[in-house]
């Protein structure tokens, strides 16, 4: 049987301000992602790194452990790898007072 | 004899949970992955800016375990997988998940699943008011050029502001159709708006809601259309058949590049600042051809 493997877009044309995070989303039948982010807009302000986030229930988070960059430029795209993430993942960030990305994110599980 | 339906059927327990017309066109078993249910998108040209907002909130499907905090994987009927729909966590959200075909026959279709229905768990109630609806349509295009778009609509009002509502409901005025963009080739209309629904004439039905929100109990529906008269010709849910003599569809002019489209959504609405979740185990679409 074919390993099953799926496209995910988590955030699409959403523009985050303040504390931000993909809605969250089941993943347990997977073992492995990749998780893109694309700025659909120029970014305003100075961007933080954006964090990989689990949970046992879909409502309380931790930070996974890896940090990577938010996209600086219009359709700039930045991207992490996860492993061993069990059944809940997302992306956060908090950003700073006047900035703003409009982003698209996407998972690409298997 | 059994004829070949029922000796499949028969063979696969799976299936045997449903009642399909003699041609099965898609049965989908969650454990086999998301079987073609994708997030229902609404149209846009030139930016993504110029989506409808009420296709902009609607997020991807996904399998889930039905994992609660208190008592872990609740799982399927017969295996570790469901489709779930899940809304953003405000009042009146709303998530659709479709499945895009075409009908090679223009004749009886039948549409069979298992659905359970519950809100993001995270308070200690019985949270039975937090879900506003459950619901699934069709949206149909005649293969005939003098034909119509049809768009049979259905739901379970659940609980419209403080009360419970507990009946079914159906949708037959067309909504608005908006021009999207500025080349002039691309509209849009946003038919699931939590307006002009009317109820159906002795629709109301009590579910098995169950007593916590991490307790479910999966339920079956049975929708029947033909696709030649574009007529509901069926609709059950659990042990109740409903009469559909006072139900209609939606029914605009044909678009011309929707010829014989045959899609199918399913969606959940909510009635509180709380995630709402529709799980489908499994579905059945078959025909009589």
């Amino acid at each position: 049987m074919l390993r099953e493997s799926a496209t995910v877009v988590v955030a699409r044309n959403e523009t985050w301000r303040g504390s931000a995070a993909t809605e969250p989303f089941e993943v347990g039948w997977a073992t492995e992602a990749i998780i893109f982010v694309r700025a659909l807009k120029a970014p305003i302000g100075v961007m933080p790194e954006v964090r990989i986030e689990v949970s046992p229930d879909g409502m309380r988070w931790l930070p996974e452990g890896t940090h990577f960059a938010l996209p600086a430029e219009d359709d700039g795209m930045t991207m992490a790898r996860v492993a061993h993430f069990g059944n809940w993942l997302r992306i956060a960030a908090d950003l700073p007072d006047g900035a703003e990305l409009t982003v698209l994110v996407t998972m690409h599980l298997k | 004899m059994m004829a070949g339906n029922d000796r499949i059927i028969v063979a696969d327990p799976g299936l045997s949970r449903f009642d399909p017309l003699s041609r099965i066109i898609a049965f989908d078993d969650f454990d086999r992955g998301g079987c073609g249910w994708t997030q229902l998108t609404g149209n846009y040209e030139g930016s993504l800016d110029t989506m409808l907002p009420g296709f902009a909130q609607i997020t991807s499907p996904m399998l889930s375990t039905l994992g609660h905090w208190e008592t872990g994987s609740h799982g399927g009927i017969d295996g570790s997988y469901a489709l779930k729909l899940a809304t953003r966590p405000d009042r009146d959200a709303l998530s659709v998940g479709i499945k895009r075909l075409t009908f090679r026959k223009a004749g009886p279709i039948r549409f069979e699943f298992y659905a359970t229905f519950k809100p993001e768990a995270n308070s200690l109630a019985l949270s039975q008011r937090d879900i506003k609806s459950i619901g699934f349509l069709f949206d149909l295009q005649s293969g005939a050029e003098d034909g119509e778009r049809v768009m049979p609509h259905l739901r379970y009002l659940n609980a419209h502001g403080d009360t419970l509502q507990e009946k079914w409901q159906f949708k037959r005025h067309r909504p608005t159709i908006s021009d999207i963009g500025d080349v002039g080739e691309t509209v849009s209309h946003f038919h699931l708006a939590d307006t002009d629904w009317e109820d159906l004439p002795g629709g109301g039905q009590k579910l098995c809601y169950n007593e916590i929100p991490t307790k479910v109990n999966w339920h079956y529906v049975r929708f029947d259309f033909d696709l030649e008269t574009m007529q509901a010709t069926h609709f059950q849910c659990n042990d109740r058949v409903f009469d559909l003599a006072a139900f209609d569809s939606i029914r605009i002019a044909a678009m011309p590049n929707l010829w014989c489209m045959l899609n199918v959504c399913l969606f959940v609405e909510t009635n509180t600042d709380k995630r709402g979740f529709l799980y489908i185990d499994s579905a059945c679409l078959s025909g009589d051809f």
